[in-house]
């Protein structure tokens, strides 16, 4: 294999393999830090107000949310596709790099994924609690039944989501989950507790490291991450689609799959931005995760901030070029201007300029300013979905039935709640399982440091 | 008994393989901390499983398509707008995604049963440092000691940091 000198070391120190072993299990065998405890009580509290949200949901129904005539979807939907959006990334990030061969993935691949089941398991909260009645939900299953026998609606890019989602949550658990069966078998052999050896042996699944399981193992992870390569454009493309396939101003356009896939992944990389910097900072994971890992995902932001600014550019142009007034109403008059002004240029200004601060090599080498940058994308993602969900919806083809939307302290708590539940997932993450991928790290050890010919 | 060679690098142990192959002797097994490549070509490893997965995928699609043929067409054929029911481009999507999921869950259970890996199984290996920071490798004892200590020599000439019978 060809090898670059351009990336320089991808792990610093002149360390071990027993060394990178002790390294990234310390966490798991040390004290809960005190942070940790603090962190994790406000996370389930948060998540039980969460479920007290859903309890009322479920209880008394929609009504308690601020859905209705003409706003339909709200912050369920618009908390729905920001969620599927951060859980994008991670397997996009992980499975990209991988099938091109990108070696600095090794010390970011497994947060990144990690993030994505915990991102796509709340997202998948929205749709189920959406039906109103939750305990029909399998309705959507499609089985021959006793309701006619009546099939589901195999046209219907919903029920793709569905599919799609589901398919998107079983293929990146597996692929994380794999990913850790020869870390886990790391653990098991380095354990003195006896209970750690049985925990962790049990979930090694009995790997040895033997040529016979590694070339399974490898061919495993290029074809779950060959076929979740298009899991990842298809997912989001779907989730457009839900958008794109009605006649809502500002909805019908034929750039929403590529708007919607690229918005996805550049929330993605934001949120593993923030948790790389996270992870590194408290864990003290420098020779891992270096300047020239996050210089790298500081860079890929500011390529996918310009195809975003450009994406807001065309819908505006498109809006006015087409001629069509209920376009040129939203885009002009809802949008750029209205009730809405605050969202819309909250939107610009924190995915289409602020991120262009990494073009200064500064601003990109300096932590504090990449993790603020990173949550303020992360934010600019939330309004754009605020910005195509209501402000299309909220003032229609029918004047008299035009609203201002306004979430319920219900619709608050649900979000509120799966923010605990990702942060307590996460956190769970950071005790209990290695935050870096040990074989694949020790993989690219020598990386950058020899010029011997042979490559693994 | 077999004879067990541990190196402390990858380069070692694969300049032992080599020597070893030239020599004819039978290598058993190697476990190493990470996918050696050199590994794999040396001890002539290949695998089917890709195959298995191009077969699942071949076959979801087949299947899929006729079951959404069957529903849509044949079972409850549904008029939108006048649309045809059997409307095969919206039938690409889902296609392209009960495939994916069918192939998924068929390589997790063929990667299970190929490398005999299922929760909770005991880890039969001959040196538990292999997963940490070790390269193992084993070789087949011939009952002779004239033998075994030719095989040793040649492990340690290389580099082995230990060799031993077990």
């Amino acid at each position: 294999m060809y090898k670059t000198s351009i990336r320089g070391p991808l792990v610093l120190g002149d360390k071990t393999f027993g060394q990178i072993s002790s390294d990234i299990i310390t966490p798991i065998d040390s004290k809960l830090p005190a942070w940790w405890k603090v962190a994790f009580l406000i996370s389930l509290i948060a998540a039980a107000w969460g479920v007290w949200a859903m309890y009322i949901t479920v209880r008394y129904g929609i009504g308690t949310w601020n859905v209705n005539n003409s706003v339909g979807w709200g912050w369920e939907i618009i908390n729905f596709v920001w969620w599927i959006g951060i859980g994008h990334a991670g397997t996009a990030f992980s499975i990209f790099l991988l099938i091109l061969r990108q070696r600095w993935r090794t010390s970011i691949n497994r947060a990144a994924e990690a993030m994505t089941v915990f991102a796509v398991g709340c997202a998948a909260i929205y749709p189920a609690i959406h039906m109103g009645r939750v305990w029909l939900a399998f309705f959507i299953i499609p089985y021959p039944n006793t309701r006619g026998p009546l099939w589901v609606n195999f046209n219907s890019p919903l029920f793709w989501d569905f599919i799609a989602i589901s398919a998107y949550l079983l293929i990146s658990a597996s692929f994380w989950y794999f990913g850790m069966v020869p870390d886990f078998a790391t653990i098991r052999d380095r354990a003195t507790s006896k209970i750690k050896k049985a925990v962790y042996g049990f979930f090694a699944f009995g790997w040895t490291g033997s040529s016979k399981q590694w070339l399974k193992y490898e061919a495993l992870s290029f074809v779950l991450g060959g076929i979740a390569a298009v899991l990842v454009v298809s997912v989001h493309s779907i989730v457009s689609t839900d958008f794109a396939s009605s006649v809502i101003p500002g909805w019908h356009a034929t750039l929403f799959p590529p708007y919607f896939v690229v918005g996805a992944i550049f929330s993605g990389f934001a949120m593993v931005m923030t948790l790389m910097i996270i992870i590194r900072k408290l864990y003290k994971f420098h020779d891992y995760v270096t300047d020239s890992h996050l210089n790298a995902i500081a860079k890929i932001l500011i390529f996918i901030s310009l195809i975003m600014g450009t994406a807001y550019a065309t819908e505006v142009f498109m809006a006015w070029y087409s001629g069509n007034p209920y376009e040129m109403f939203t885009f002009f008059h809802n949008r750029i201007t209205g009730d809405y002004t605050f969202h819309f240029w909250a939107m610009v200004v924190c995915n289409a300029i602020i991120p262009q601060l990494f073009w200064f090599k500064k601003i990109r080498r300096n932590l504090t300013w990449a993790f603020i940058i990173s949550l303020i994308i992360n934010l600019g993602m939330w309004y754009e979905r605020f910005n195509i969900i209501v402000t299309s919806l909220s003032k229609d083809y029918l004047p008299s039935s035009w609203t201002t939307y306004h979430p319920t302290w219900v619709e608050i708590g649900i979000y509120v709640g799966t923010l605990g539940i990702f942060t307590a997932g996460v956190l769970l993450f950071f005790k209990y399982i290695p935050m870096i991928a040990i074989s694949e790290v020790k993989g690219v050890l020598k990386y950058g440091k020899e010029n011997r010919n042979h490559s693994h | 008994m077999n004879i067990i060679g541990v190196f402390n690098e990858e380069t070692q142990l694969v300049d032992a393989l080599h020597e070893l192959k030239e020599q004819k002797v039978s290598i058993d097994e190697v476990y190493t901390p990470y996918p050696v490549h050199h590994v794999f070509e040396l001890l002539e490893r290949k695998t089917s499983f890709t195959w298995w997965a191009f077969a699942y995928g071949f076959m979801a699609v087949v299947l899929v398509l006729s079951f959404l043929y069957y529903t849509s067409v044949i079972d409850w054929p549904l008029n939108f707008g006048g649309k045809p029911s059997s409307a095969f481009p919206s039938f690409i999507v889902i296609t392209i995604i009960l495939t994916i999921f069918s192939i998924t869950i068929l390589s997790l259970f063929t990667f299970s049963v190929m490398a005999v890996l299922y929760p909770g199984k005991k880890a039969v290996m001959p040196d538990e440092r292999a997963t940490d920071d070790k390269f193992v490798v084993v070789l087949r004892g011939q009952g002779q000691e004239a033998e075994t200590a030719r095989l040793g020599d040649i492990l340690r000439t290389h580099g082995a940091a230990e060799v031993y019978e077990k």
